[in-house]
């Protein structure tokens, strides 16, 4: 038995102890104290192993040695289960059915673990019916909105639509039927609708030449028309502009904004200008705004304005100010800084709690009573954006121009209505105008296509409440035929044509361009007096003959602005494609423009089908492809993060080995190393032609890399047009013969050198189209071809033989430098960084890694519809594209290839620059 | 429940030198198992121990000799009649003598547990009259009272435990 063996220890005396006592006896129970309470197989405390042990323990140390073996088993046993039901403890006789439901059921020693679990389960006490009651929904909306701002066609969207947040709101990215293609289709041949109301709009006010004097500062004439531009100062149109920071020009872009002059009023140089940014955009365009427009207006006036700092906004622009004592959520809003959620007030009606207004104003007085105000209009404006041929037939037949109200019955009361609409009816030039607005609205109806409009129209209008029209079933809008239903004398049908022609050939003359969606006071009697649809269906069930329309009733007048956005402007294939109408509106009525659009048998998108839009149309897309702006960037970070979590959720072994697939950076694109390479590779170049001035470049390169440099992405016009016309053109034939018109412009050494020194570190953007089969994706990886790929294409013109990229060299190439590179960041770099599948982070030399050179990176590519084949959109170095150009024949002059990241095989593609970006 | 079946015997390793129970490792113990067999029953008792999975030292307890062993239930008798031919244990380079006295047979690891509980303060208990002196007594009433009052003191933590994940949540 174990006490015979053990006695001999329990019964030594105590004295007889060694000299080093108690002490390792002690110690040691102690370090198993603190072993893990259950450890498998060996035990790892075998560290003491070399001391010296103890020849005797006492009975001190053997029941020390117990008690510690009990606790763990105790830790062990009365572990729970890795699943958190209770009942699993129990042998599989003693388990009930339903045992979850009822604790009752469980043996008594388990009921208060139950119990607890249970508890947790049962945080949601009240019942369906309490949480669906309006109010108790209402507040749960207005918790949910406190982080992400929603739209007010939020519930809509989130019944049907994937919902992302981004930006600070919460958008619809999907929708959760297929509709890929269908909304492709309707934006070709009928009619897509988008929710654009997240972009942010910033209304600025003063006088003309100051605000240009202001604006001026953050674009150039050089990258294309400005602020200032004619047309649209006028109001006519609206232009769009890349920003910079203020002052700054070409080196640091902010992101492009879409404006909107209010046309002039008679006498008066006072205006009003809309810019609409993109709320990645607004954070730091509203505050450059801000204080460019101050630098200007101190400038001018020697007395010293501070800073526009938050203490001295006050809230608003109204003629009388107003005293301190505004709205505390708008004051509280303005005091801090405006990056948070808006402040956010239950809304005692409660129809649209997201309708909360972000409004912070600050204005700048000089004391020569000009002033200066900038002011955020954020989710104050609705925008709409309709895409397609069709979206003029469909605005025309969901909406009507405004009735006037009946003259007698205001002739009759005489006192001033509170509504905005009866007021206006009384003027008879207000009237005018809206009448010959109303005539351009008929005008629309006939016209073909929205395309044929000229790009950037603006119309102003009152429109009908259009719920008041709303179709008993869901319609498709069809263009009404222009010979069908005119039974009108042919005179009148003339006349029609005629201001048809002048309508498409001109656009909208400039007074009819003026709205009262402008006016602030308008915008605000139009939201507080809406209707509510509650009133609205009492209305209709009073009616006398059931489902016959309801009478005007006179607050249903709303104004609103249309605004022509054009479509594929560059290339000459499907040229202005996608084009269609914004529809702006004052806050508050979102939903009741939305579902008479939605009647109209129109489809709706969400983000990523504004992606694929402007990728049809060959348009750079904010966030995504500017890599120069401080969002693009951010933008780029988050799409690296979001990708590398992905790709490393993935078992090692069924992960894309990239190394192996020669790709560097599958997951973001380091354009800057490569912008640095090519620039190095150019000098390299051109020194072994000429050794002076090399020590200038280089000390020059060197003051570029010591600052925060990021590659230049814009170039101004001139050399943009001289760039793109050394490139190919595409092989379609009315290009052709468009280029065969202009001079070819030459391309000898003297002059790619000359452009080379002023763009010896930028980035173009370019579109990529396939020559033969295949299809593009993000992060593709544009390279070089060799003469002896270009011949391959040549002698097998289209037999969609693209070089293979000798995979057994790039695989071995990769390997040796895989075989003999990772020594030196794991040693440096802890190896926890190391993901299986990618590269180590110091990147080797990205633009020579493969066998043929890299020139740029894809960032947007798919297969096109609109096209029918492969399109990809990026980035390519200049001096890389240049270099490629000058070594190419003629006749294969722009043709690049294109690599998958997940594939071996190279495309040919040509390259496409167009002129107008 | 669908699982391969297994015994686990509880066993003691009993030596004349207690300080060597701490040269024990489980690969040691692992490897005196599989000789003793091979050479009580041929490769007809080996064949069962190829099956590493089933054949294991799972828990070894260096300070108080407890092992636990797994065998397959099908023939753990025959490997159970080897034990007691096991006199010595081969562990880096000494040769410990020792014998294994088997406590108990159960068909989990949890009543293996259980049971060790019960027979360890047993023992503890046992031990408490025979003391010598009072300083030994004390000790042992200590470590007898650390056995049960850990209890108490699991179902805090246990507590403590839960209330961080609902803070969580």
């Amino acid at each position: 038995m174990l006490y015979t063996v053990l006695s001999p220890y329990l019964f030594t005396d105590e004295t007889t102890i060694l000299p080093k006592g108690g002490d390792p006896s002690t110690n040691r129970p102690k370090r198993s104290h603190h072993q893990p309470g259950w450890v498998r197989g060996h035990q790892k405390d075998g560290g003491d192993y070399s001391k010296e042990m103890p020849k005797y323990i006492t009975a001190g140390g053997f029941a020390r040695a117990r008690a510690a073996e009990v606790k763990a088993m105790l830790k062990a046993v009365t572990k729970r289960p890795a699943s958190c039901h209770v009942f699993e403890t129990l042998p599989k006789h003693m388990r009930r059915r339903a045992m979850s439901h009822n604790t009752k059921r469980l043996p008594r020693r388990l009921r208060l673990m139950a119990m607890k679990l249970k508890k947790k389960e049962q945080t949601r006490s009240k019942s369906r019916k309490a949480r669906r009651r309006h109010g108790n929904l209402l507040l749960e909306f207005n918790r949910r909105q406190r982080k992400n701002i929603w739209l007010e066609t939020h519930i809509w969207h989130a019944k049907r639509f994937h919902m992302v947040k981004k930006w600070g709101y919460c958008l619809g990215d999907r929708p959760t039927y297929k509709c890929y293609r269908p909304c492709y289709r309707a934006m070709s041949s009928h009619c897509l609708l988008q929710d654009l109301s997240y972009y942010c709009c910033i209304e600025l006010q003063g006088e003309e030449d100051r605000l240009l004097t202001g604006l001026s500062q953050l674009t150039s004439k050089e990258a294309g028309p400005t602020f200032a531009a004619a047309l649209c100062l006028s109001g006519r149109r609206q232009g769009s502009v890349v920003v910079y920071r203020a002052g700054q020009y070409p080196s640091q872009p902010l992101g492009p904004v879409t404006f909107l002059w209010r046309p002039r009023t008679q006498g008066s140089t006072h205006r009003q200008l809309w810019i609409w940014a993109h709320p990645t955009l607004k954070q730091v365009l509203s505050s450059i705004n801000l204080r460019s427009v101050c630098d200007c207006s101190e400038a001018v006036v020697p007395v010293v304005v501070p800073e526009p700092s938050p203490a001295e906004v006050t809230p608003t622009v109204d003629s009388e100010p107003k005293p301190k004592t505004t709205p505390g959520a708008k004051r509280k809003r303005s005091s801090k800084d405006q990056s948070g959620p808006p402040a956010k007030k239950i809304l005692g009606d409660g129809t649209r709690s997201p309708t909360t207004p972000v409004t912070w104003k600050s204005n700048v007085t000089c004391l020569i009573c000009c002033l200066m105000c900038c002011s955020d209009l954020t989710m104050e404006i609705i925008r709409y954006r309709l895409i397609g041929p069709q979206s003029h037939t469909v605005i025309t037949e969901a909406f009507e121009a405004a009735t006037s109200c009946d003259v007698r019955f205001m002739k009759n009361k005489e006192s001033p209505s509170s509504l905005w609409w009866p007021e206006h009816c009384k003027d008879e030039n207000k009237m005018h105008l809206h009448q010959q607005q109303a005539d351009v609205f008929h005008l629309l109806k006939g016209i073909f296509s929205t395309a044929e409009l000229p790009p950037g129209t603006i119309l102003g209008l009152t429109v009908d409440d259009p719920r008041l029209t709303l179709p008993t079933k869901k319609v498709k809008a069809l263009p009404c035929s222009v010979s069908g239903p005119k039974a009108v004398s042919s005179s009148t049908h003339l006349v029609d044509e005629e201001k048809r022609r002048e309508l498409v050939l001109s656009g909208v003359s400039e007074h009819c361009c003026q709205s009262f969606l402008w006016d602030r006071s308008v915008r605000d009697n139009v939201i507080d007096n809406k209707i509510s649809e509650q009133e609205l269906n009492r209305m209709r069930s009073e009616v006398l003959v059931p489902g016959s329309r309801l009478p005007v009733p006179p607050q249903g007048r709303v104004p609103v602005l249309l605004v022509h956005q054009p479509g594929k402007q560059v290339g000459h294939e499907m040229s202005s494609w996608g084009a269609g109408w914004d529809l702006l509106l004052p806050k508050g009525w979102g939903m009741a423009f939305w579902v008479p659009l939605v009647y109209r048998g129109v489809r709706i998108g969400g983000l990523n089908m504004s992606l694929k839009h402007s990728q049809n149309k060959s348009a750079p897309h904010f966030p995504h492809d500017y890599p120069d702006c401080p969002a693009g960037v951010h933008f780029q970070e988050e799409q690296e993060a979001e990708l590398l979590d992905k790709f490393k959720r993935r078992p090692p072994a069924k992960r894309t080995n990239y190394i192996k697939h020669g790709c560097l950076a599958p997951f973001c694109c380091p354009w800057q190393q490569l912008a640095e390479e090519w620039e190095h590779i150019t000098r390299e170049g051109g020194e072994e032609r000429e050794g002076a001035g090399r020590s200038r470049t280089t000390t020059e390169a060197d003051t570029v890399m010591e600052g925060r440099w990021r590659p230049l992405v814009r170039m101004n016009r001139k050399s943009l047009r001289l760039l793109s016309g050394w490139c190919k053109p595409t092989t379609s034939k009315g290009q052709r013969a468009c280029r065969l018109r202009l001079p070819p412009p030459s391309l000898d050494l003297s002059a790619v050198k000359s452009f080379l020194t002023s763009h010896r570190m930028t980035l173009v953007w370019v579109r990529l189209s396939l020559l033969s089969g295949g299809k593009p994706e993000l992060h593709g990886i544009v390279c070089v071809p060799t003469s002896e790929d270009l011949k391959q294409l040549k002698s097998s013109k289209k037999a969609a033989a693209p070089s293979l990229p000798s995979d057994k060299t790039v695989e071995k190439e990769t390997e040796l430098s895989s075989a003999s590179d990772p020594n030196i960041p794991i040693t440096s770099s802890s190896p926890l960084d190391l993901v299986l599948g990618l590269w180590p982070d110091p990147l080797p030399s990205v633009a020579s890694h493969c066998s043929r050179l890299t020139l740029g990176w894809v960032t947007q590519g798919d297969f096109s519809l609109s096209a029918g084949c492969g399109e990809a959109l990026g980035f390519v170095s200049v001096p890389g594209l240049l270099n490629t150009l000058q070594n190419q024949p003629m006749e294969h002059r722009g043709t690049v290839l294109l690599r998958n990241p997940t594939s071996l095989q190279y495309r040919f593609f040509e390259v496409n620059l167009d002129p107008l970006i | 429940m669908v699982r391969i079946k297994s015994r686990h015997l509880l066993c003691e390793i009993n030596v004349t030198d207690r300080n060597c129970l701490l040269l024990l490792d489980d690969r040691a113990v692992l490897a005196a198992v599989k000789d003793t067999v091979l050479r009580m029953h041929g490769d007809y008792g080996a064949a069962p121990l190829c099956f590493l999975c089933v054949f294991l030292v799972k828990y070894l307890n260096a300070h108080t000799g407890i092992v636990f062993l797994r065998f397959p239930k099908n023939c753990y008798k025959l490997l159970w009649s080897a034990l007691p031919f096991i006199t010595s244990i081969e562990s880096r380079g000494h040769k410990i003598s020792c014998f294994f006295n088997c406590l108990h047979v159960g068909g989990t690891i949890r009543t293996c547990q259980k049971f060790l509980i019960r027979y360890n303060t047993q023992q503890l208990h046992r031990m408490l009259p025979k003391c010598k002196n009072e300083e030994e007594k004390q000790e042992i009433r200590q470590a007898i009272l650390n056995c049960s009052l850990l209890r108490g003191k699991k179902e805090a933590f246990e507590e403590a435990s839960e209330s961080e994940e609902d803070e969580e949540e």
